[in-house]
């Protein structure tokens, strides 16, 4: 009973590093065409080393790609040459990884309902 | 004056053996976007089972007492993972999932082995 407990929590722990992730990929998504623009990177790290085997997310980085120029003179944040800088996200990419973390948060929360229904399970032959 | 019938203790060793593993499979699927971590397993029950060595209770002091048929599982963790991405983690999510539904057999086999043993017991008892 004690296992199962503990699994609930990591399989929480597991849900809100997908919501996370996910709402970073909206955030990437939206800004698609903010000038100057880095794409937001998700990064998982295991909680405690050797710990309780939750998951969260690391601190936040940037994606250091190089920003496109892109050509238009009459933009209001061209520069002389008529050129300014766009923003590095690339939607295709974006929306895979929303899908990755949409069937990763979907294998957590099969996880958490597995979890209780043992548990029940296990209450339910008490309950003769 | 109550020696608890060897098939209690195996039911139970079994549900313990299927959350403990509940537990780590949890573990894996949280962790499935974690750079270096390794996917884990228990030991198969069965092998467990005919080892002989997972059941009993070890006297590791002069004034512990070993009841007949009492339950210890100490179980071995394996490193159970399946190709390596490139990011050092080998969590297929596919194999964590058949891994569940076999948890999930187990658990329910021993919780209606207990169940349908309680109810014999009871019956031997006169109750009905």
């Amino acid at each position: 009973m004690v296992d199962l407990t503990q699994s609930f929590g990591i399989s929480a722990s597991g849900m809100k590093a997908q919501a996370m992730r996910l709402r970073h990929v909206a955030e990437n998504v939206a800004n698609v065409d903010t000038p100057g623009f880095r794409r937001k990177l998700t990064t998982f790290e295991a909680a405690a080393q050797g710990g309780d085997g939750m998951v969260r997310l690391g601190p936040d980085r940037l994606d250091p790609t190089d920003l496109p120029k892109i050509y238009a003179p009459g933009h209001p944040m061209a520069g002389a040459d008529g050129y300014y800088a766009g923003s590095n996200v690339n939607i295709v990419v974006e929306l895979a990884d929303g899908r990755e973390a949409q069937r990763s948060y979907e294998a957590n929360l099969r996880m958490f309902d597995q979890s209780r229904q043992m548990a029940r399970g296990l209450i339910d032959l008490l309950k003769r | 004056m109550f020696q608890q019938p060897e098939i209690l203790a195996t039911a139970s060793a079994l549900a313990r053996h299927s959350s403990q593993r509940q537990s780590l499979v949890a573990e894996n699927i949280a962790n499935a976007d974690t750079p270096g971590y390794r996917s884990r397993d228990l030991d198969d029950f069965a092998a467990l089972f005919e080892s002989g060595s997972g059941f009993d209770l070890r006297a590791t002091r002069p004034s512990h007492r070993i009841l007949a048929g009492g339950t210890a599982a100490p179980m071995r963790v394996i490193e159970a993972g399946g190709s390596m991405s490139p990011n050092g983690n080998d969590v297929s999510l596919e194999d964590e999932m058949l891994r569940a539904a076999s948890i999930r057999q187990d658990h329910d086999l021993a919780l209606a082995v207990y169940r349908a043993s309680l109810g014999i017991l009871r019956t031997s008892l006169g109750r009905v």
